[in-house]
Order: structure tokens, then C-alpha cells, then sequence
């Protein structure tokens, strides 16, 4: 492999190509002897625009052209007229070599070099430009630096959206165009430009889209230019708390270690060893910095003034849409304390993009600590009896699912006009796949909006026929509309207390704990959290689930089952890592540990370096258990778990549960054994 | 192509494209419905021992076509009809070192040249005049040791790491080369792969990496080249190999805590699906033909988040058939001849649908699965 050509067929066709070998050889050689002699006379430089001309790709001869510049403007005096003709010539060979390849990197890369240096003429730039977009309207490169150009010279993005306008005129199917329309219309509508202002521009952007799907629907441009759309009218920058727990109006009762004396008190209960309670918050976007002086307290609990608030995320994050706190109480003032929080009472409040958190609220509830029996006996948890019917006449429900701060800030008409027309709209378009979708998006986006109670949740069974509709149309894309059904099936669950009482129920073995049984649903996502924060015991037995994302925020959480899902490995189940309450945890009858995991790139990196778990007792003992159920130790060492039920999965078997008791030494029931001691 | 191997476009230069009209075959009326193994052994032999005039413009990446040949016949499972001993030798005859430990300080970076031309001698002073080095085609060079089986530990890496952050600029993207160059999420790439198969990541500063990465996610859910450019395929894998390597990101993403990703799994998961187009292939962007090498950009990226269960393989295999030459290789677009980097795709493609025979795909680094570093 020595890059000799190859043997053509015809003999003056074998002249020819040798030829140009020769030719280009000599001229590599003689254009590296120069290079790395330092010679950058008249002679020398014209031979690397040759070598250019033939092979625009020699980014060698590229930086040598560089170095040969910067030593001509060193001999030269600053003279204007030598100094332009200098970058002129410049110009002109890359024009020459981007005519040979319209897409080498280097020569793109030296022209913005040329400009950087402060030579441009933005006129001839643009002319260029368009001469090259109108060759191929899709290249990047010349998109990219078209944008460069933009940025260099001020040009005004309003001349530049016109641009795009013609661009899109000419031939809608121009994804780059409807790209850098986007790209403008962001900044335009994040200054306020004048004439772009949101609720003014964002409809007449609707119609020009239309015109784009209308004309044809198959054309994928206009689609994902809409999908901005839809989040550009959907997007609130100012973050909202969405929920908390306890709720505005609640009452709750506490007490300590062990079952409540004989009450079967229609409140929220709530036991902890601890003496402490978590106060939970729910914003709609991840926010950083909430903290004791942005959120204060006003109660008579005591102990609770320098509060340590955390986010529920990944370790390193320091933002998050769930926040807790955990406020003590004294589990021997029996007392009623009424419990004051203000969120956002000094700023500091940011989303992730960098908005405030604008408007301070307030909400109140009361909290009852009551008498404790002790040491009630460690009763194994059923899953199959036990349960009684929620009275769904209780009107606790509603004080338990308040939403708090909504729409009332924001200006949301023009939006929901907004989205009302596209649902119009949309509505002829429904047979095709990408219309269907488009709807149910749609759809769904209308329906957060709604407030008002009695039209609430009226187009929940459209939507989740639309998506049973595209799962039966378009099989290899199954998965994502299950996941989408799954998640438009838990908002309409939510939409009210009627529909969310009739998965509700009473365990009688916990204290009458309220238990939200969701099994058999075939869910395979888990969704509309934020109105499920007061539940203690949760039942997704018998769905289609492979992971506990979201279940991160349900902090009150102490029994959760989940067999018979489609659970793959421990890892799946990070999310509970942050669930300290958890303490009956059944898994049965899922996949783990039967899609090996390839452990090897873990030992190298993160998440598990080995100096985490080589200092703990389990790691030290047993490196080579560690190694192998690492996903598994991982998960198990963060919980408190006293009961687990792990069989029916590939995993489980004598080594693992012997593993598992290593790591989990308070356990007290696994796979439906007491254990000894 | 331009410099890189993980050049995106397969821009190929004007030159060779005529050249091909020229030479094209009448379209093959009924493409092979099998993976030609053999045929595309012969073809890669082929190359190994002569490679084509059509690749003259591309001397400048030797090394770049040899990681092409040599990884493309470990897929096919005959990574021993190279001689380890000599390609290896081979490849280590292009690293640049420093004259001495101050030098390290001068701004230069010392890795791998592309290729004999872009090799200066040594001067009379003991000095390297011009340093060529270049992050791709160290990139390429490592990428071919660690095929071959070259104990990655032996060579000496120390002043290829500690320069290499000369190339790491404010914003956390790399030049490719220390003279200057464009700067975008390839380099960014090549030096989270170069830190990977080195075992160190003293070359560069990772959370300024990840953050150009994150700046570069585009609205529609993939990723540019650079900041606020529009997605493209090859950019997309870019960001989340880089990001996989750098440990960011884990398996399976998708099923796993995405709420608290830094990256928007879902959107991207949205986008990436979307490329698949009617014919089965994959797009590099909205609205262009598909082609063979962004089965493997996206197809390892839907793997890489976990959502390679959704890719419909049937028809991608479909479209991948109508690109396989029948002299062996594939070809960018269906009926064409083939060329080497979309040969090499086509097998890493294949290999992720997991074509029988083949070797597995490390999907993060784009290449043959082995045994992780270190181990």
C-alpha cells in the first residue's frame, strides 16, 4: 500500500493517470522542501496554490500558506494596498480549491482565517455565498459560515431571517434554512425584538409551516420546525412550583417508630424512627438553589432553622425539579402545629437555562404529632390482601392532589389560542402516522393547559386511541408510542380525584396506609409524579415497565412492587437510591441478570471506580461478589430495605442471596422467608 | 474525505467522484441478499497490498485508510492476514516526540502524523522543524495498535498526553493540530478516544469538554458540529460517544434516569429514529439521501442510548444490501462503487445488526470489541 496508482484498462488512460501522479508528486515534494525550508518567495507560494488547485484536501499546504502570509506582512509595512492585495490572493485561491471541493474543511477553515484577520468585504462574502448556497442550498459548510459571516459583520438577523424566507420560498423541503430560522427566531424572541414579541409572531410562524405540511406531507422540514414551534409556544422560561407535600390546606399526622395507637384516621399518616418528616417540592423545570433563605419556614416545630435542602438527581447536579427537606418533630408534644412555607422569598431560585424563579408562594398545613405504639411486630407485607376501598366520597383527595402555583402568572391565552387552531387544523390531517402523532402531541399539550374543571381531561380517550391507533400502524416504533400511551394514560389517572380514587385503597396490615394500585395496566413509563407525592404504597405489579425513572420524587414511598415488569438489570432501579423510606421492595419476576452487562468498562470509569467500594466492609470481603453484582450493590447498599423479593429473575439463586444479605443486613424477609436472627 | 477519519460527509474530493461516473457499472439488477463475506475479504486484501489512484488526493491520511483496512478485515474476523509485527512497526514510525522536556511547553502537540509527507526529518539542532501532528490520524494510529492487539500500555504515551491539551481551547473543543485548525466535536471525539484507549485522561479537561458538548445539542434533539449549527449525524455520534467515553452518560440511558441526564435522551432518541428514511437507510440530516456510512453514525448512537431495539432492521439491512458491491466494499448510495471509509461503515454497521460471522461492535469507540484497557 504505497499509493501507486493502479493499473488502468486502456493505455492512454494509464498515461493520463500516470501523468497526474507524477505532476502531483513532484509538486507535493518540491512544495515540502519549501515548507520546511521556510522559503515563502513569489515562486515558492505559487506553487502551493497549485498543488491546492489539484488537491484542495493538503491541509499542510493550507497552514503553510498561513505561515507564508504572516512573514509577507511582516516585510511589507502595514502598506493598505499590499496588505489587501495580499489577502485577496488568498481569497481567490480558496474560491478556487472550494470550486475543485465545495466541501474541504481546510480550505472553508482558511477563508475564516483570511476574515479574521480583519480583511472582508461583506458584500463579496455574501455574493459568494449565495452563489454556492444556490449550487447546493443544503451544505453545511457554507451554512456554518454563513453564520460566521453574519457574526463577524453585524448583520442584522432580521435581514438574515429574510434570507431564510427565500430560501424556504424557493424549496420548503430546505432543512438547513428552516435550521437557521430557528437559530434567529430564538434570539429574536429572547430579546423582544421589535415585531417579536411571542403571542404576535409565533401564529404567522404557524402559518408558514402550514404551508410547508400542507403541500406535503411527507416532507420531514416542516414537521420539525413545527415540533419547535409547539415548544416555543408551550415554553414557560419563569420556573413554577408545581405540587408539594404536604399540600396548601393538608392535614397530616405524624408519629414516631412503629404503628399509629388504634387511629384509622382518614389524614395522612405519616411513621418515622427518625422524628422527622419530608417536605417536598415540584417544580415544573430543574432548578437550582433553593435553600433555607430562599424557602423559609414559619412553624413552632423546633430544630428546624438552618434546613439543608437537597435535589433528588444524579450526585453531582446541583439542579433538579424535586427538592426535599426533612423537618423534625418531636414525637412527645402531642400538639397541632401549623407549618407556613414561602418559596422564593428572597431570589436565588434559577431554572437550568437561567430564568428566576419570579413569583414568591405561600402555602399552609397543619401537622398533628400523635401517640406511638412501640415496636409493633416486623409483619411481612402482602401484596394480594389487606386492601380496602377508598371512600371516594372523602374530600381528603382533594387537599392531597392540589396543584399549586398554575397558570394564574402567566399570560396563557394567546398560547391556548395558539394551540387550539393547530388542533383544528391538525384534525383533517389525522390520517397519516406523523399526523396522528402531530395531534396527540397536540392534544396533550391542550390539556395541561386547561384549569377549568369541567373540561378537564375531556380528550384523554382521543389521545390514547391516536396512540393505539399508531401503535397498530407502525409497528417498529411501538415502543415510543406505548411509552407515550403509557404517559397520556397517567395524566388522564390524574386529571381528577374521581378517576384517581378508583385506584386508591387501604392496606390494613400498615396502618391503614394509602396504597395506589396500578398493576395490570400494561404501563411501560411512569409519568404525572408530581400529583402522587403522598403515596406511601404503590402497586405497578404486572406492567410493562423497564426502569423507576420518576419514582425518585415519590419520597413518602415505603413499599413499592414491581414484579412481573420488564426490569433488566439493577441499574434500572437507580432512581429509588434517592427513595430513603423504601422498606418492602418486591422485583419478582422480571429480566435481571439475563442480559449480561458488560462490567469491564465500569471498572475503568465511573460510575463505580473501584476506590468507592474497596474501603467498605462488603468490598473488602468480597471483591470478586462486588465485581460481579456490582449494578446490583450499587443499588442495595443505599436502601434500608427489610423486605425484598427478588425471585423469578435469572439472578436470583443461592450466591446472590447471600450476597444480598452481606449487603443488606437489617433485611428481615427475602422471598417470603423470615430470616434467621 | 477531508483529514479525519471521523470526517463526517464522506466528501470525498470532485476528482474521484468523476472518476467513478466514469468507471460506473450498470446498477446491479438484483443486489445479493447476503453479506458476501468473502468478497469483501478479497476486497480489503485487495487494498492492503495496493490501494487504488482514486486515493491519491488522500495521501495525506495514510494512516486514516490503513485503520480503515486493517480494522475492516478484524470485523470480517481475519485480523491475521496483517503481520502485527510490521504494521505495528509500521505505525509507531509516525509519532512525533519533543527534542526534550521543555519543548513540551512550546504549545505543540506530539501525536501521530497522517502520513511519510506531512513527516519532517529532524534538523541539524536536534529540532523538529514542522510538527504535523494531527489528532485524527493519532486517533487512527491508536485505533489500529489496539486491533491489532499492540499493548497500548508499551508505547510511550507521556508526551502525547501532555500535549495534547495544547489543542484544548477556552471553550472545550479541540484544534486538530497545533498550527491551527477548524475546531469542532471531531476533535473532541478523537481526544476522548485517545484518552479512552490510553487509559489516561491527563490529555485533556473533561468538564470543559462535556460543556462544548452540551452547548452544540440542537432544539431538534441532535447535535451540530459546532454551537448552534444544525444536527447532523456524524456530529450526533460525536457528542454522545465522547460523552460515554468521558463517563457522562451510561448504558442504556433511555430506560435508565433520564430526567436528571444532562443531555435530552428522548429528544434525541426522537431525532435519531427520524433518520431512518423510506428506503430503510439512514440520513445524515432532514430531507437528504440516505447513505451507507450513517448506519453506523446514528445506528451506534441509537445502540449507545439504548434504543437500537426501535431501529427497523430489516429494512436498514434492506438498503445496506442495495450498497454492497458485488466486487466486495460498499458504496455510499446504492450502485455505486465502493470506496474504503464507506466499506468500513458498512461493516460496523453490520456488526451492530449483529451479522453472523462478524465481530462485535465497541459502538463508543468505533471499533472491533476487545478487551477493555486496563484489564
Amino acid at each position: 500500500m504505497h499509493g501507486r496508482p493502479r493499473k488502468a484498462s486502456k493505455p492512454e488512460e494509464e498515461a493520463a493517470s500516470a501523468a497526474k501522479a507524477v505532476k502531483l508528486r513532484s509538486l507535493q515534494s518540491q512544495f515540502m522542501k519549501n515548507h520546511h525550508d521556510k522559503i515563502y518567495t513569489e515562486e515558492a507560494i505559487e506553487l502551493s496554490t497549485k498543488l491546492l488547485e489539484i488537491n484542495p484536501e493538503a491541509y499542510t499546504a493550507w497552514n503553510y500558506r498561513k505561515l507564508a502570509v504572516e512573514d509577507c506582512l511582516s516585510r511589507i509595512d502595514s502598506d493598505p494596498n499590499l496588505v489587501n492585495s495580499i489577502f485577496d490572493e488568498e481569497l481567490r485561491v480558496v474560491e478556487s480549491a472550494l470550486r475543485q471541493n465545495f466541501k474541504s474543511y481546510g480550505a472553508w477553515h482558511h477563508r475564516k482565517w483570511v476574515l479574521s484577520k480583519g480583511h472582508s468585504s461583506i458584500a463579496h462574502e455574501l455574493k459568494l455565498l449565495d452563489k454556492f448556497q444556490r449550487l447546493d442550498s443544503r451544505n453545511f459548510h457554507a451554512w456554518n459560515y454563513r453564520r460566521f459571516v453574519v457574526e463577524l459583520t453585524k448583520r442584522s438577523e432580521q435581514d438574515e431571517l429574510q434570507y431564510t424566507d427565500d430560501m424556504i420560498n424557493n424549496n420548503f423541503s430546505n432543512y438547513s434554512a428552516w435550521h437557521n430560522r430557528s437559530v434567529l427566531l430564538s434570539s429574536l424572541l429572547a430579546q423582544n425584538a421589535d415585531g417579536f414579541m411571542p403571542n404576535e409572531r409565533i401564529p404567522d410562524e404557524y402559518d408558514l409551516v402550514h404551508s410547508a405540511i400542507f403541500t406535503d406531507p411527507d416532507d420531514q422540514s416542516g414537521w420539525f420546525y413545527h415540533l419547535w414551534l409547539l415548544d416555543q409556544t408551550l415554553n414557560v422560561e419563569t420556573p413554577l412550583l408545581t405540587s408539594s407535600w404536604p399540600s396548601h390546606g393538608s392535614t397530616i399526622i405524624l408519629s414516631g417508630a412503629g404503628c399509629l395507637n388504634g387511629s384509622s384516621s382518614k389524614f395522612t399518616t405519616f411513621c418515622s424512627e427518625s422524628g422527622s418528616f419530608p417536605l417536598i417540592l415540584y417544580f415544573d423545570q430543574a432548578v437550582g438553589g433553593v435553600s433555607s433563605s430562599t424557602v423559609t419556614i414559619d412553624s413552632e416545630l423546633k430544630g428546624n432553622e438552618d434546613l439543608v435542602w437537597e435535589p433528588i438527581s444524579y450526585k453531582n447536579s446541583q439542579v433538579s425539579c424535586v427538592w426535599v427537606t426533612h423537618l423534625k418533630y418531636v414525637s412527645t408534644d402531642l400538639c397541632e402545629y401549623k407549618v407556613k412555607i414561602r418559596v422564593g422569598n428572597s431570589p436565588g431560585i434559577v431554572s437550568s437555562r437561567g430564568h428566576n424563579f419570579r413569583a414568591p408562594y405561600e402555602f399552609v398545613f397543619t401537622a398533628h404529632v400523635h401517640d406511638t405504639v412501640k415496636d409493633s411486630q416486623e409483619g411481612i407485607v402482602s401484596w394480594t390482601d389487606g386492601f380496602d376501598i377508598w371512600d371516594a366520597k372523602s374530600k381528603d383527595l382533594n387537599s392531597l392532589i392540589t396543584l399549586d402555583q398554575l397558570q394564574a402568572e402567566i399570560d396563557f391565552k394567546w398560547r391556548q389560542e395558539a394551540i387550539d387552531s393547530e388542533v383544528e387544523c391538525f384534525g383533517i390531517l389525522s390520517d397519516s402516522k406523523i399526523g396522528k402523532l402531530t395531534l396527540a402531541r397536540l392534544l396533550m399539550a391542550r390539556e395541561a393547559m386547561v384549569s377549568d374543571d369541567a373540561v378537564k381531561g375531556v380528550r384523554y380517550e382521543e389521545i390514547l386511541q391516536l396512540y393505539n391507533d399508531l401503535m397498530a400502524l407502525d409497528s417498529s416504533h411501538y415502543q415510543y408510542y406505548k411509552d407515550e400511551h403509557s404517559v397520556a394514560f397517567l395524566h388522564k389517572m390524574t386529571s381528577s380525584s374521581e378517576s384517581l380514587s378508583r385506584h386508591l385503597f387501604r392496606y390494613r396490615g400498615m396502618n391503614n396506609l394509602v396504597c395506589l394500585r396500578l398493576n395490570n395496566l400494561s404501563l411501560s413509563r411512569i409519568a404525572s409524579v408530581e400529583k402522587l407525592l403522598f403515596v406511601q404504597m404503590l402497586d405497578l405489579s404486572h406492567n410493562e415497565l423497564h426502569s423507576t425513572e420518576g419514582l425518585e420524587a415519590m419520597q413518602l414511598l415505603s413499599c413499592l412492587n414491581l414484579s412481573h415488569n420488564r426490569i433488566r438489570s439493577f441499574s434500572a432501579l437507580d432512581s429509588l437510591r434517592h427513595v430513603k423510606q423504601l422498606k418492602v421492595l418486591d422485583v419478582s419476576h422480571n429480566h435481571i441478570g439475563k442480559h449480561s452487562v458488560d462490567t469491564t468498562r465500569y471498572l475503568c470509569s465511573s460510575p463505580l471506580s473501584n476506590s468507592e467500594w474497596s474501603q467498605d466492609d462488603v468490598g473488602r470481603q468480597n471483591p470478586g461478589l462486588v465485581t460481579k453484582y456490582w449494578d446490583a450493590y450499587f443499588v442495595l447498599r443505599d436502601l434500608n430495605l427489610k423486605q425484598l423479593d427478588i425471585a423469578g429473575n435469572e439472578i436470583s439463586g443461592n450466591e446472590f442471596s447471600s450476597f444480598v444479605l452481606q449487603v443488606v443486613p437489617k433485611l428481615v424477609w427475602l422471598d417470603g422467608q423470615k430470616l434467621g436472627n | 474525505m477531508s483529514e479525519t477519519a471521523v470526517s463526517i460527509d464522506s466528501d470525498r474530493s470532485k476528482s474521484e467522484e468523476e472518476d467513478e461516473e466514469e468507471y460506473s457499472p450498470p446498477v446491479q439488477s438484483s443486489p445479493s441478499a447476503n453479506f458476501e463475506k468473502d468478497r469483501h475479504l478479497m476486497y480489503l486484501e485487495m487494498m492492503y497490498e495496493l490501494l487504488p489512484y482514486h486515493y491519491q488526493s488522500q495521501e495525506i491520511n495514510r494512516l486514516t485508510l490503513a485503520h480503515f483496512i486493517i480494522s475492516g478485515l478484524h470485523f470480517l474476523g481475519a485480523r491475521d492476514r496483517v503481520d502485527k509485527d510490521v504494521v505495528a512497526k509500521w505505525v509507531l514510525s509516525f509519532q512525533a516526540f519533543p527534542t526534550n522536556r521543555v519543548s513540551l511547553k512550546d504549545g505543540e502537540f506530539y501525536g501521530f502524523f497522517g502520513s511519510r509527507s506531512s513527516q519532517f526529518p529532524i534538523d541539524e539542532n536536534g529540532d523538529l522543524k514542522h510538527n504535523g501532528s494531527h489528532l485524527a490520524s493519532t486517533y487512527c494510529a491508536l485505533a489500529i495498535l489496539k486491533v491489532i492487539g499492540h499493548d497500548l500500555s508499551t508505547i510511550d504515551s507521556k508526551s502525547l498526553l501532555i500535549s495534547m491539551i495544547n489543542l484544548q481551547q477556552d471553550d472545550g473543543s479541540f484544534m486538530p493540530i497545533h498550527i491551527g485548525g477548524e475546531t469542532d466535536l471531531r476533535f473532541v471525539y478523537c481526544a476522548a478516544a485517545i484518552c479512552y484507549m490510553l487509559d489516561s485522561w491527563s490529555g485533556m479537561d473533561k468538564e470543559s469538554a462535556k460543556n462544548y458538548i452540551l452547548n452544540c445539542q440542537s432544539y431538534d434533539g441532535g447535535f451540530g458540529l459546532i454551537p448552534g449549527s444544525e444536527s447532523h449525524g456524524g456530529a450526533t455520534y460525536c457528542a454522545i460517544a465522547s460523552l460515554r467515553l468521558m463517563g457522562y452518560i451510561g448504558v442504556d440511558l433511555l430506560s435508565n434516569d433520564s430526567s436528571s441526564s444532562i443531555i435530552d435522551p428522548s429528544l434525541l432518541l426522537n431525532w435519531c429514529l427520524q433518520r431512518q428514511a423510506n428506503d430503510g437507510g439512514f440520513q445524515g440530516r432532514t430531507n437528504k439521501p440516505s447513505d451507507t456510512c450513517y448506519a453506523f453514525w446514528i445506528g451506534a448512537v441509537l445502540k449507545l442510548i439504548g434504543g437500537d431495539a426501535l431501529i427497523d432492521k430489516m429494512a436498514l439491512r434492506k438498503f445496506l444490501m442495495s450498497c454492497q458491491s458485488k466486487y466486495g466494499g460498499f458504496s455510499k448510495f446504492p450502485g455505486q462503487l465502493p470506496d474504503l471509509y464507506h466499506s468500513y461503515y458498512g461493516y460496523t454497521a453490520f456488526s451492530l445488526l449483529e451479522e453472523q460471522g462478524l465481530s462485535p461492535l465497541c459502538p463508543e469507540l468505533g471499533l472491533p470489541l476487545l478487551a477493555a484497557p486496563g484489564i
